[in-house]
């Protein structure tokens, strides 16, 4: 009983401290974050019925305590589907972000430590990969090889990673001309050692603030390719999908169209509430203090 | 003193405190000042005394997470912290100038300084429409900026560092203020431009009749400025008195120490113990240069083409540093000193010449060279805020060098953390302290540190004592000299201050525009100068004004 006392006091600390300047919408932005994944992890164990359960009431239900946000033209209960897709999403969403934060924000710190010939033909055909539209590059890249998740969230890093690689040179740009970075050179480190251990700490909050923007454009990045048919097949219970097969009946029920939208939007907004709150601590240590009388 | 019944400006008691980690700390601590009409008042002090938390407080202003916790700021008469805002942005600029520390990061770099100044006029709506124009040319005239008209349409960028803060001084005086602020005006200006910015001041003074506040850490421009002098300590005033008072007979300690602190060009150095001898090889040359030639302008097209000609920043320039010996590299900013200390720390590849190493010539990159050499060369720089990794604690800035160029296990390399912390002064306790939690003065003593953890022979030090205090200084500076007893270590000394090089350096080469005009034995060449820019560089030095006796010898201050 002590022990977990304890064990909760230092817990509320911690969360004290990390949360400690970030500003009260960037707070709901969490808390809001901090749901969906829950929802994500436990979804499975307690969602009152099944992703492709069919007929748990009649179709074109309108919402109840029965079924939360109504149901679908095949009976199927939208509030369970809606909790167990965001399982999938979370999960594409932070794969995708994290690979293309991880490839991009390499090649951007060492084109940014690098200065030379590299960096500028590495910035040239950077410049050409982002003025391709995403969505249409996105479509042709998955008609090409084919139709899976995995290949969804291969795409949309390989999307992202240049974007992220811009923003990862634009900071380190500033970090690489102090002196500890000469220092580092002058002890004979390696080119990489310097990127990793001497600058990535230092831009770190940098890509924090962009992983939870890209993040957020993942979200509607994936939704969309969903929607069009070129995510998950059906019947998965991805929101994207679910808002296509359901536009055909919006005249017969708007549930099904709105309950995944609604849960879309929502998450986007909270990403960058948390995402603004974020960069705003990280520009101004001690923002809220200063405020303060 | 004359005209102190009718002060311009007056602190009553003032106490500011500053939100730290926990609850408030008192930043300045009752203090009561008078600034007479027509009177400069010197504020003197250490960073982190409290001085520029004063300085701000005449105009109103408190900096971000503090609060006044008592006492009053009466500018003619009136509770500045009281007035309503208009007043207050009345009284900024238009009664109160301002003049900063860092022109560059005050002047606006997109803005011609012209109209820079001329804001200040319209703003205050002192100059009719018509009126600016000309008003900015005699300001500009007034501060010394040769062809006003034309130098009223050049951007910031385009002026020197003395210029810059000279357009800051005209801002300052643009609206015929009472009272000038001046807040370290000539601390990143190398010593000629310094002189030069002093003996405007003087004579805008005497000029205008502004009253001045004249806030330094270093006594002796004070003393060429003002009439009286206070000096704060950790937010207190210890001591305040005229300034010919002051020199002759401080009575606080701090204050003595504050003058003796002064470096002191003109009295000779005497014996500083002589580096040791019995090191092997002592005497030998070390490092050798030969005909070292740096550009930074690029090659043309891909870098293929031929570099422009004349475009080098240093000069095919030759000298060698004897083995436990220390060679200084003097000259002003931009005189090529650093991009020396660069190439031969490796930083940079010299576009001709040679550097020798222990008579073995060197690769130009430090990362073709190999380890034992990269591991017997070693650099501290400039300003251990930008050498030192702000992420990374102390003890992991040491231990990367020892990981790298020593055979040491977890243990042993702990071990050796602590020792080349108490090598360098420093508790064994600073080991888990990131930088920001240090002062200037021991972020550079880990810098110092990081650089024995080496175990190196040679050791660059480019301007390493500029960014730190007086006091501090005169530390640092000893324990270099106690490391180079102990350890026979071989310095290469790049500074501006040619006090401290002069007690420092057994061989100088004087820099100017990338070539030496002298080079030699530090006591003949300081003494006898035979070229007219070493000339020039020691009667730049700021000393204490003439008239004032003054006994204290340099080697008192370590």
């Amino acid at each position: 009983m002590a022990v977990s006392e304890t064990s909760i006091g230092t817990w509320r600390a911690g969360l004290g401290r990390a949360t400690r300047g970030l500003s009260a919408s960037g707070r709901i932005g969490a808390a809001i974050i901090l749901v969906y994944v829950a929802v994500a992890l436990t979804g499975s164990l307690w969602a009152p019925y099944g992703a492709a359960a069919i007929l748990t009431g009649s179709p074109f239900e309108g919402g109840s305590l029965k079924h939360l946000f109504g149901t679908d033209n095949l009976g199927r209960d939208v509030f369970s589907r809606v909790v167990l897709g965001t399982r999938s999403v979370l999960t594409m969403t932070f794969a995708a972000t994290f690979l293309a934060l991880a490839v991009g924000g390499l090649i951007g710190i060492v084109l940014g430590y690098l200065r030379n010939w590299v960096d500028e033909l590495g910035m040239r055909i950077i410049d050409i990969l982002i003025s391709i539209p995403t969505l249409v590059l996105a479509l042709l890249i998955i008609s090409a090889i084919g139709n899976s998740l995995w290949l969804v969230v291969l795409t949309v890093a390989f999307l992202f990673a240049p974007r992220v690689a811009r923003v990862a040179r634009a900071a380190t740009l500033n970090v690489a001309t102090n002196d500890y970075v000469a220092a580092a050179l002058a002890r004979g480190e390696s080119t990489l050692s310097i990127c990793l251990r001497e600058i990535l700490p230092n831009i770190m909050g940098v890509m924090l603030v962009e992983f939870a923007i890209r993040c957020a454009f993942a979200i509607i990045f994936i939704g969309s390719l969903g929607f069009l048919g070129f995510g998950a097949p059906p019947p998965t219970p991805e929101w994207g999908l679910m808002i296509n097969e359901a536009r055909a009946n919006a005249t017969n029920s708007l549930w099904p169209v709105l309950a995944p939208a609604a849960v879309m939007a929502l998450l986007v907004i909270a990403i960058n509430l948390f995402a603004d709150g974020l960069s705003r601590m990280i520009d101004h240590p001690g923002y809220r203090t200063t405020g303060a009388k | 003193m004359t005209g102190s019944q009718h002060p311009v400006a007056q602190l009553k008691n003032l106490s500011v405190d500053y939100q730290g980690g926990d609850g408030w700390t008192r930043a300045v601590d009752d203090v009561s000042l008078d600034i007479a009409s027509g009177e400069a008042l010197g504020l003197a002090g250490e960073s982190g005394s409290g001085k520029t938390t004063v300085a701000y407080s005449l105009m109103g202003e408190r900096r971000g997470a503090s609060r006044i916790a008592g006492g009053q700021v009466l500018f003619r008469g009136r509770d500045v912290f009281q007035l309503p805002r208009h007043e207050l942005l009345a009284l900024r600029g238009r009664s109160i100038g301002f003049v900063p520390q860092n022109p560059m990061a005050s002047l606006t770099p997109s803005m011609r300084i012209g109209s820079q100044i001329g804001e200040m006029l319209t703003f205050h709506a002192v100059a009719t429409p018509q009126g600016v124009a000309a008003r900015v040319r005699e300001l500009l005239e007034q501060v010394g900026i040769p062809r006003p008209a034309e130098a009223a349409r050049r951007y910031p960028h385009e002026l020197s560092g003395g210029q810059q803060q000279r357009v800051a001084i005209a801002i300052a005086l643009a609206c015929r203020p009472d009272l000038v602020i001046l807040d370290e005006p000539t601390t990143g200006l190398d010593v000629t431009t310094q002189k030069r910015i002093l003996e405007l001041l003087a004579a805008l003074k005497r000029e205008t009749g502004v009253s001045m506040l004249y806030v330094s850490h270093d006594l002796a421009s004070l003393s060429q400025i003002c009439e009286r002098v206070a000096v704060m300590q950790r937010g207190r005033l210890v001591e305040e008195a005229d300034t010919a008072a002051l020199f002759e007979q401080p009575r606080h300690d701090y204050t003595r120490r504050l003058i003796a602190a002064i470096p002191r060009i003109d009295t000779p150095p005497t014996n500083r113990i002589a580096p040791s001898s019995s090191v092997t090889g002592a005497g030998e040359p070390l490092l050798q240069v030969e005909d070292l030639a740096i550009c930074y302008a690029s090659r043309t097209l891909l870098g293929l083409g031929k570099y422009p000609p004349d475009s080098d920043s240093v000069k095919g320039v030759s000298f060698s540093v004897a083995r436990g010996k220390t060679f200084a590299l003097i000259g002003e900013s931009g005189s090529g000193k650093s991009s020396i200390a660069r190439a031969v720390a490796g930083l940079s590849r010299p576009r001709l010449g040679t550097i020798r190493f222990g008579g073995e010539p060197v690769a130009a990159l430090a990362q073709r060279r190999p380890l034992q050499l990269r591991q017997k060369i070693q650099i501290i720089f400039q300003n251990p805020d930008s050498s030192l990794n702000p992420r990374k604690t102390v003890r992991s800035i040491l231990a990367r060098p020892l990981r790298m160029f020593g055979q040491l296990n977890a243990v042993e390399r702990e071990a050796r953390v602590v020792e080349l912390l108490q090598a360098v002064r420093l508790d064994a306790a600073y080991a888990d302290r990131r930088p920001h939690q240090l002062s200037g003065g021991e972020r550079q003593r880990v810098a110092i540190a990081r650089a024995l953890a080496a175990d190196p022979e040679l050791i660059i030090c480019d301007e390493i004592l500029s960014a730190l205090d007086v006091s501090v200084q005169a530390s640092v500076l000893e324990l270099l000299e106690t490391l180079q007893r102990e350890r026979g270590l071989t310095y290469l000394f790049i500074s501006h201050d040619l006090a401290v090089v002069r007690w420092f350096a057994q061989e100088i080469g004087v820099l100017n525009r990338g070539a030496f005009c002298e080079i030699g034995d530090t006591e003949t060449t300081l003494r006898a100068p035979s070229s007219p820019y070493t000339t020039q560089l020691l009667n730049a030095v700021p000393r204490i004004a003439a008239n004032l006796p003054m006994v204290t010898p340099l080697e008192r201050r370590l």
